[in-house]
């Protein structure tokens, strides 16, 4: 009875043995016998495939509290790609591959790692956020990863050693002191809010301190980026009698404050950032929007006639209206793919991350938003801020906003 | 009669309604506001949901024709068949098989081998449909053994299964030659591993039934009968893999095996040992002490488990110092740009340190396990018996809980290494992290009974010091204190105490949800102190500048860590390890029983003459500091984080890591959380990214219908929930006991 | 004087959804944390029915306004209702069945919580500020107490929910519901003894609070705005407020929802900045609960009613 068994288990292993000495046979052939260490194999076949498909990646919040501006960026990223693909001049494929940070600092190490590990990957649309940036800008310079975001503001990001992290976005700091010195021009008692997250709190304290600089009297408060009940903070600033209001935050709480002020009956200007200029502020305030200002480091997206293509093709693929670093993510991404497209006629098809990393250095595109060239530190080389403002549910643009009264 | 239609047809409009919901989860449709009913007319009126309903009905056939299946499964061989099944499409459907081909899935690695010439034949054979055609007839053999009792269907599943899992792994490699490159999938041995389940449902089927009454008893007698065995098998095919087939050296897309390795080598300086090893030592030392191990635990000889386990040590070693040698040779030689050592090795050294330890650990279960006299034959039964905790039953054979150790061990030493980049940092910066707060957290509200809904709190105060500390705050700390990150750590665990006391000592006296939501305040008051006081904490930008990674240095030894995750990772299992030890201790303390005591009943604790005040105060005290040295490492791993990185929602996920995996149990609690934060991350290949959180609240709720106890429960609680369940027969249980949650 | 009417118009709506949390509270002893989502179900199921009726709102004629408000208000509840009664289905009642340690109810309910809001995420898009279409001038001055100025919203916020409130505390206290629950939380097995049907009882709470919950929800959405994540916050204040009334309290969890509603909206009036709003909303929580460890009014829905 034991025996029997025993002897057919043995049947067992001698099968997987003969399976396997059988089989070994065959992918034995493909080793090449190199002996030599120092002797490295010509070229990488890197693909089973023979279409050439080169990818590149996208890094931001795709879920979290910041899911929704994260969605408008891949987008606007994923549009620019199908595009490119779609237009077929490229003499390749590209592939978008996204990384969900989260939008925080502590997700974002296993996201760029996500994209560090697949060699095809040769260049990074974002990070979207300065946190995740900050977390993994040493990174993705030590693997030559050029990077692009498109709202990446944070001032230090770009003095920080992240050698190869561009941004096609002005700083907190640019873009908050030409708008306070517009404000400080008009208006001796400024009412600055913001919304205590790294960016509206970031652009905030740019324009608090300029304006102080200028001897304005300043006013500060703050309001947590998730309230939703701007009923009090409204109240106080329409209380304080300050002729002027600016709001440091995104779209979607912009939108609310904006209602709260028009209920309480705000009289003086109002005024906020990049960050609150969309369609989302426009649908979501409604008329309590009409006669915000913006201060934005883009040009006008309405005017010209690629802007108006991006925002129709934008809402048709994704049946909603491009919203808050849409373009900009747009932008970003089609200088990554001009750089893709340089580094490979320059390496005739063999491009690494290196070689993408240098094609954006010397990048000069015209984009929707802003001409997209770099100055050697990553920031966008001559960045005009523009003043905007909302006139019958429609956002248009001033003018550049050191030549306005 | 009408009672049960009744039923019936609730249960059917239920298996309906799940299908729909389920309709509504799957694939990428997004709605939208512009579109209000965009994606539930997408999701619900298109073909595919007749798919969904299909399987609602299938659902519901299965749930109604319940007890006639039963019989069935009760047979022995079904349910590792079912698992063994289900593992080979899952490691088919879902996971990766070959990191440079697409996204690496195997559907994308399939086609891609359909459409590629010069592949070796059987690979192509293999990828072109030869895989589900080996799984399906496994499977049927296996139910014609079963159902028809016939033992030779059992050997011919068995046989199958081998050569399946043999076929498998070759296809696998010819893919993985033929593209190039260092290969991280995890996909193929999967597979292996489904397979080798099958062949146990084979031989389990073959054996007569006098010899196995079931498979768990089957197990159990495996288990039990031969402590240690199981691991030296394990080990042996594991080593016999990566010693002959596996990479060890991978420069430049080339998978050099052992004696590829050793042929690249030769004439490169390397020391004599490695080259000893590379040539035959290596294979001797498995050899000898797979025979020393698997004599030891065979014939239950303790001696020689006992010559197995240190030669099991040594082989580790060994393998490690071969490995250290020549990927710094490698790196001397710029080969693939390496820059030191430790680079461009392949996943085989690996496998065969892993292999040596399991061969040792083998050694080592069979030696310290009691005799087979000392063992109760009536625990083994008993739980057969009663069926429903017969999963216990696994654990009570002698040696199972250690061999379960060991090979958690293992697994934890050398899988990192031979994981690509995404999930070394996944390791380091989500699970490893997450384990050690949770283990903390474990204590409060596992042991003594606290919900604390602010735990993160003190996590956040950890890394607050240590950026301190080093000087990265607007405030600085007066020169002399300024330290390297680790050396943080006591002043994090001091700090955080003092947090802990401060925070418990006038809200303990509150009870249950009362403390709740005070915990919950105590969070985000600290979250919105670091967001909004500039001056000291530099608000939601962050600390100013980067916290250093940290360093040893202590004269001759000097350990820099840099960017490279795996050094984080075995300085986090090191802080893991000393927390769960010392932790280990504590729960069978006098201390840890009086948390017990509180937790079931506080005012029988304090008529006890036990201080409860004191005592849940330690409690908290000991969790908040243990958050702390989490701090300290989250701190100076990263180098950057702000206030948004502890969100209230960090808290109630650490809660819900701990009673996922199982309250007041310490395998749970890293089970739980190591669960819970790997399956985020896994999620991201399967499905949006924005699914995902909807996914996990999906697995929880259902772990909890299923399975309230969670994971692994702490025993006690698992003999309450039985109790529970006999008595629920009898009366309606409107309100739980009282737990003094 | 502004700021105490905008307090009583949020306190009023922290108050109805605190309901939610209390109600149940009451019957089982258990937070349910997923009370969050109901309210946030609540905005959605009545946005479909306004959109439905107004359109984008401009050519609403006055008089129905009333009508579209109650309309509001109703399918908003009704959808909550049906929300919540299918979490006490599929989060609650199984648990029951097996006697889980209450641990357990909470997280099924984060998982459910979880669950719920990012569904709604996926089928109605992840914007968190969508609005309601304006169908009425809501910001017109009805009159002006004292210098303050009352708005159209706030007296159809205020005033629905203290008919709702008032519809509860004579549910609860006179009909035979009300009986059966305050039975219940009393004493559950004796309760189960006496006849009552535990299972029934406790799901119609479940629906009572989805009902209050929805309809708070659709009054948010009109105030401020909705969207799939807009339940955490307001839901973890009104758990506060919950808990500060003394939960399990009815008339506590009223109580507690104005005083928090007010007590946040004061913050800029004695010159605290506005982002310590939070802060200051929990200090005085945990200042309530050190003089008063069982909140307010104390700890039992039968005691007080």
């Amino acid at each position: 009875m034991r025996t029997s068994s025993l002897a057919k288990v043995a049947v067992i292993g001698v099968a997987g043995v003969m399976a396997l000495s059988a089989c070994s046979n065959d992918s034995g052939g493909n080793n090449s016998s190199n002996n030599n260490l120092t002797q490295q194999p010509a070229g990488s076949g890197s693909n089973a495939n023979s279409n050439k498909t080169y990818k590149i990646g996208w890094q931001g919040p795709l879920s979290g509290d910041n899911q929704q501006l994260g969605i408008n960026e891949y987008n606007g990223t994923k549009l620019a790609v199908e595009q490119a693909n779609a237009k077929g001049d490229l003499g390749f494929k590209i592939v978008l591959v996204e990384s969900d940070d989260v939008g925080t600092a502590d997700k974002a190490p296993a996201a760029a790692a996500k994209l560090l590990q697949d060699p095809a990957i040769l260049g990074v649309v974002g990070p979207a956020f300065s946190g995740p940036t900050s977390a993994t800008g040493k990174t993705y310079a030590a693997a030559n990863m050029g990077l692009i975001s498109g709202s990446a503001t944070n001032a230090t990001l770009t003095s920080s050693g992240f050698t190869t992290f561009h941004r096609v976005v002005p700083t907190d700091g640019t873009e908050g002191t030409q708008a306070a010195e517009w404000l400080a021009k008009k208006f001796k008692k400024v009412f600055v809010v913001d919304d205590t997250s790294t960016y509206g709190k970031g652009v905030a304290d740019v324009v608090r301190k300029t304006l102080a600089s200028k001897g304005t009297n300043v006013i500060s408060q703050g309001v947590a980026a998730n309230t939703q009940d701007y009923g009090a903070i409204a109240q106080r600033v329409t209380q304080s009698g300050a002729d002027a209001l600016f709001y440091g935050g995104y779209d979607a709480q912009a939108a609310l404050f904006a209602k709260a002020l028009a209920a309480t009956g705000y009289k003086g200007l109002k005024m906020t950032g990049n960050g609150g200029k969309s369609s989302v502020f426009t649908s979501g305030a409604g008329a309590a929007g009409n006669g915000w200002y913006f201060s934005c480091g883009c040009q006008d997206a309405t005017t010209a006639p690629e802007a108006k293509d991006f925002a129709a093709a934008y809402e048709k693929m994704f049946n909603t209206p491009p919203s808050t670093y849409s373009p900009e993510c747009f932008d970003a991404a089609n200088g990554m793919i001009e750089a893709l497209k340089a580094a490979v006629q320059k390496t005739n098809g063999n491009p690494t991350r290196k070689d993408v990393a240098d094609a954006i250095n010397a990048l000069d595109y015209k984009g929707i938003t802003t001409q997209v060239k770099f100055a050697p530190n990553g920031e966008v080389a001559n960045a005009t801020v523009n003043l905007y403002q909302q006139k019958d549910g429609k956002i248009v643009m001033l003018g550049k906003i050191q030549d306005q009264s | 009669m009408n009672r049960s239609s009744s039923e019936t047809l609730n249960r059917l409009l239920l298996c309906l309604a799940g299908a729909l919901v389920l309709a509504l989860m799957w694939g990428p449709q997004e709605g939208n506001f512009g579109n209000y009913w965009f994606a539930i007319k997408e999701s619900l009126f298109g073909p595919r949901v007749l798919v969904f309903l299909a399987l609602g009905v299938l659902a519901f056939l299965a749930m109604t024709f319940w007890p006639r299946v039963v019989p069935f499964l009760t047979r022995p061989g079904v349910w590792p068949m079912v698992a063994g099944a289900l593992t080979v499409v899952a490691s088919q459907t879902l996971m990766h098989w070959a990191d440079q081909v697409g996204d690496a899935k195997f559907g994308t690695v399939a086609s891609a081998a359909a459409n590629t010439n010069g592949l070796a034949p059987l690979a192509s054979a293999f990828f072109g449909g030869l895989c589900w055609a080996m799984l399906v007839i496994v499977v049927l053999l296996l139910a014609a053994g079963i159902v028809s009792g016939l033992r030779n269907f059992g050997w011919a599943a068995a046989v199958l299964s081998v050569v399946s899992a043999v076929i498998a792994y070759v296809s696998h490699s010819a893919v993985v030659d033929f593209v190039g490159g260092v290969d991280h999938s995890l996909g193929v041995y999967v597979c292996i591993v489904g397979y080798l389940v099958l062949l146990t449902a084979g031989l389990v089927v073959a054996m007569s039934h006098a010899q196995v009454a079931n498979t768990r008893r089957a197990v159990n007698q495996a288990l039990g009968w031969r402590p240690g065995l199981p691991l030296v098998l394990i080990g042996a095919v594991l080593g016999a893999i990566s010693l002959a087939t596996s990479t060890w050296f991978s420069p430049a897309n080339r998978n050099a095996t052992l004696a590829d390795t050793r042929n690249l080598f030769r004439g490169t300086g390397l020391a004599p040992i490695a080259v000893q090893y590379l040539a035959w030592l290596g294979w001797t030392i498995f050899a000898i002490s797979l025979v020393l191990s698997g004599v030891a635990s065979y014939r239950r000889i303790r001696p020689l488990g006992w010559a197995g386990a240190a030669l099991g040590a040594i082989g580790v070693l060994l393998t490690v110092l071969t490995l250290y040698r020549i990927s710094s040779i490698g790196a001397d030689l710029h080969v693939d740009s390496a820059d030191g050592p430790w680079q461009n090795l392949g996943a085989g050294g690996w496998m065969t340190c892993a292999a040596l330890f399991l061969i040792g650990a083998g050694g080592y279960v069979a030696a310290t396990a009691p005799r087979h006299s000392e063992r109760t034959v009536e625990v083994d039964s008993d739980a057969v018996a009663s069926g429903r905790s017969a999963s216990g039953a696994f654990l009570t054979a002698p040696g199972a809980v250690r061999s379960g150790l060991m090979v958690a061990i293992a697994v934890a030493l050398f899988y990192p290494p031979t994981a690509n980049g995404f999930w070394q940092s996944v390791l380091v910066s989500e699970i490893g992290i997450y384990v050690l707060l949770a283990v903390g957290l474990n204590v409060v509200v596992g042991w003594a009974g606290l919900l604390d809904l602010g735990f993160i709190a003190f996590y956040a105060i950890g890394s607050y010091t240590t950026a301190y500390l080093v000087g990265s705050l607007p405030v600085k700390p007066p020169s002399w204190l300024e330290m390297s990150p680790l050396l943080a750590i006591p002043f994090a665990v001091v700090i955080c105490l003092l947090a802990g006391l401060a925070l418990g000592a006038p809200t303990l006296r509150l009870r249950g949800d009362y403390l709740a939501i005070v915990t919950l305040g105590f969070g985000e008051i600290i979250r919105i102190v670091a967001v909004n006081a500039d001056g000291v904490t530099n608000g939601s930008q962050g600390p100013q500048s980067q916290v250093p990674h940290p360093v040893i240095n202590l004269g001759p030894v000097k350990i820099t860590w840099g960017l490279n995750q795996l050094q984080y990772w075995y300085l986090l299992l090191v802080f893991v390890l000393v927390v769960v030890l010392a932790f280990r201790r504590l729960e069978n303390s006098r201390i840890g029983r009086s948390w017990a005591a509180i937790r079931e009943d506080e005012v029988a604790a304090q008529a006890t003459g036990i201080n409860t005040f004191r005592v849940k105060l330690l409690a908290f005290a000991i969790g908040a500091s243990t958050s702390g040295v989490a701090g300290v490492f989250f701190a100076s791993q990263i180098g950057f984080f702000t206030p948004d990185n502890f969100l209230l929602n960090n808290s109630i996920l650490v809660v819900a890591y701990v009673v996922f995996g199982g309250m007041g149990s310490l395998p749970g609690a890293i089970a739980g959380a190591a669960l819970l934060t790997w399956l985020p991350e896994f999620l991201k290949d399967q499905v949006p990214a924005a699914d995902r959180q909807m996914w996990i609240g999906a697995v929880v709720l259902l772990m909890m219908i299923f399975r309230p106890g969670g994971l692994i429960p702490a025993r006690r609680r698992a003999v309450e929930l039985s109790g529970f369940d006999q008595r629920q027969r009898l009366e309606p249980v409107a309100v739980p006991a009282g737990e003094g949650l | 004087m502004n700021y105490l009417i905008l307090g009583i118009t949020r306190g009023s709506m922290y108050a109805l959804i605190a309901l939610g949390y209390t109600l149940v509270y009451g019957v089982l002893q258990l937070i349910n944390f997923a009370h969050s989502e109901v309210f946030m179900s609540g905005a959605f199921g009545s946005y479909a029915i306004v959109h439905l009726l107004v359109g984008d709102g401009k050519a609403t004629p006055s008089w129905a306004v009333p009508f579209i408000l109650i309309a509001g208000i109703l399918s908003g509840a009704i959808t909550a209702a049906v929300i919540a009664w299918l979490l006490e289905r599929v989060a609650y009642r199984p648990l029951r069945r097996r006697g889980a340690p209450k641990l357990a109810f909470l997280i099924s309910a984060i998982g459910a919580s979880f669950f719920l809001s990012q569904l709604a995420g996926k089928l109605f898009g992840r914007l968190t500020s969508n609005s309601f279409p304006e169908f009425f001038d809501q910001n017109a001055v009805i009159f002006r107490p004292f210098g303050a100025e009352v708005r159209v919203l706030q007296i159809v916020i205020v005033a629905s929910a203290v008919l709702m409130m008032i519809f509860l505390d004579r549910l609860v206290s006179v009909t035979k519901l009300g009986r059966s629950i305050r039975a219940i939380s009393e004493d559950a097995p004796t309760a189960a003894l006496m006849g009552i049907d535990i299972d029934k009882t406790i799901s119609r709470t479940f629906i009572i609070g989805g009902l209050l919950g929805g309809a708070a929800g659709f009054l948010f959405g009109l105030n401020f705005s909705f969207g799939n994540t807009m339940g955490f916050i307001p839901g973890v204040k009104a758990f506060a407020a919950a808990v500060l009334g003394g939960i399990g309290n009815i008339r506590g969890a009223m109580i507690g929802g104005l005083l928090l509603g007010i007590v946040e909206n004061l913050v800029p009036l004695v010159n605290i900045d506005t982002k310590w709003t939070d802060v200051v909303a929990f200090v005085v929580l945990v200042l309530v609960l050190m003089f008063r460890p069982t909140g307010i009014l104390g700890e039992r829905l039968g005691r007080a009613a």
